[in-house]
């Protein structure tokens, strides 16, 4: 299957989740909700989309890894004369790895949305607890670290003058879930963070 | 229904989160076996680029270009790949250039060599020049093109780069001045040598085999006479 078409199978859910993340697009809640009435909180519907869009960020890390493994067998996946080359950028050994370990891009996606997943999936498991607010304010700190390491990434893809379509798409992931876990800790701020019914307007 | 008070979802959370990533681990492994990229016979040889002369102009050189991608064994028709590590200032790869001549037309199966005829695969040659951190190393690419062609009047490691031994050379040379492969492929000293196998993979190195002639481990590698 055609590496691009692969993409989209991450970016749909990823544009959902992100829908679900913004205020933007408050018809795909009420669509939700009317479903499954639990996603008529907007809490939930945050943390859904928070969920998922860590969820693919985690999956494409994987992918990337996966990608620059095959690679190293001497296969090409996703190799294109275009500017577009995620092979020429995930199989360039000068770039492929963090400058201080040594450790793939790749294991560090992974364990970077791991955590993060974690931190999003106890959020939403428990909500009322002590270190929920704490937890939101560890993940938007996790996310803020990530923009340095994505702006060295790109520095790396301009160098090569290629860019990785994956990648890109796992930095994309990272900037939408420091956006989701800014949101929900201002939910907690605001007090928005409860279970009860919204309020009617015609009392 | 009984309740655990003591319970913490973030403990059942860890667990979950873990059990995707070790999920995740044991399917990379199942699925694939990375080559680790490096310079030591059985790795990847890393990329190797920049500008390079044939004999009739300078054009852009990438060695993933003279590659095979998922070669075996199996496939005898494959071009394997000698890389040479040199500087026109140094002596010993003044003195090799003759046999370097020799050998290059011999595995390409353009000449013969000591009257034999090489019957194995085809042997392309690269000479990657550099130009070492050493006082009386300057060079240039007019010098990288008087030393492959044996032309003009520059300077090389015992001369005038025209006096050089040997035939003029049909291979390719990459200007390295800037020591950006050198630095990369982890050489310091010159002439080393490399045969890389048509997918890439280092097949030899001279530095890991001080006993051993180039001449002799492409016989023995390629399996040609």
């Amino acid at each position: 299957m055609d590496a691009n078409i692969v993409l989209m199978l991450y970016i749909i859910p990823l544009l959902f989740g992100t829908a679900l993340i913004t205020p933007f697009f408050p018809t795909l809640g009420t669509a939700l909700g009317g479903r499954w009435p639990q996603y008529q909180i907007p809490r939930r519907q945050r943390l859904l989309g928070l969920n998922l869009v860590l969820l693919i960020g985690f999956a494409i890390s994987v992918h990337t890894l996966w990608i620059s493994n095959k690679i190293s067998e001497g296969g090409a996946v996703c190799s294109s004369s275009t500017v577009f080359s995620c092979d020429d950028v995930l199989g360039n050994a000068a770039y492929n790895t963090d400058p201080v370990f040594g450790l793939s891009w790749g294991m560090i996606g992974m364990v970077a949305f791991g955590v993060l997943l974690f931190l999003a999936n106890s959020i939403s498991k428990e909500p009322d607890a002590l270190w929920a607010e704490r937890f939101a304010r560890y993940g938007l700190y996790l996310t803020v670290i990530g923009l340095p390491v994505i702006a060295l990434l790109i520095s790396y893809e301009v160098a090569m003058g290629k860019i990785c379509q994956y990648c890109t798409t796992a930095h994309v992931a990272n900037i939408i879930a420091l956006v989701g876990f800014w949101t929900i800790g201002r939910m907690h701020e605001r007090g928005d963070w409860n279970d009860d019914e919204p309020e009617s307007s015609t009392n | 229904m009984r309740y655990d008070e003591e319970a913490d979802v973030r403990t059942d959370t860890a667990i979950k989160i873990m059990a995707l990533f070790f999920a995740s681990i044991m399917f990379l492994a199942f699925t694939t076996d990375p080559i680790a990229s490096g310079t030591k016979e059985g790795q990847r040889a890393p990329s190797l680029e920049g500008m390079s002369y044939n004999g009739t102009g300078w054009t852009e050189f990438n060695m993933d270009d003279w590659l095979v991608d998922n070669w075996t064994e199996t496939n005898t028709t494959a071009e394997w790949l000698v890389v040479e590590f040199m500087d026109t200032d140094c002596g010993f790869c003044w003195e090799a250039a003759e046999k370097m001549g020799q050998y290059a037309d011999y595995f390409s199966k353009t000449n013969t060599y000591e009257g034999e005829i090489w019957d194995g695969p085809v042997i392309n040659f690269i000479a990657n020049v550099g130009e070492l951190n050493i006082q009386g190393h300057e060079s240039s690419r007019a010098e990288i093109e008087a030393f492959r062609d044996k032309t003009g009047s520059e300077a090389c490691a015992k001369g005038d780069c025209s006096n050089r031994p040997g035939n003029p050379h049909t291979f390719t040379y990459i200007d390295d001045l800037d020591l950006d492969n050198m630095d990369s492929w982890n050489t310091d000293g010159t002439p080393t040598y490399y045969l890389l196998q048509p997918d890439g993979i280092v097949a030899w190195v001279s530095s890991e085999n001080p006993n051993e002639e180039l001449l002799g481990a492409i016989q023995r590698l390629t399996g040609g006479e």
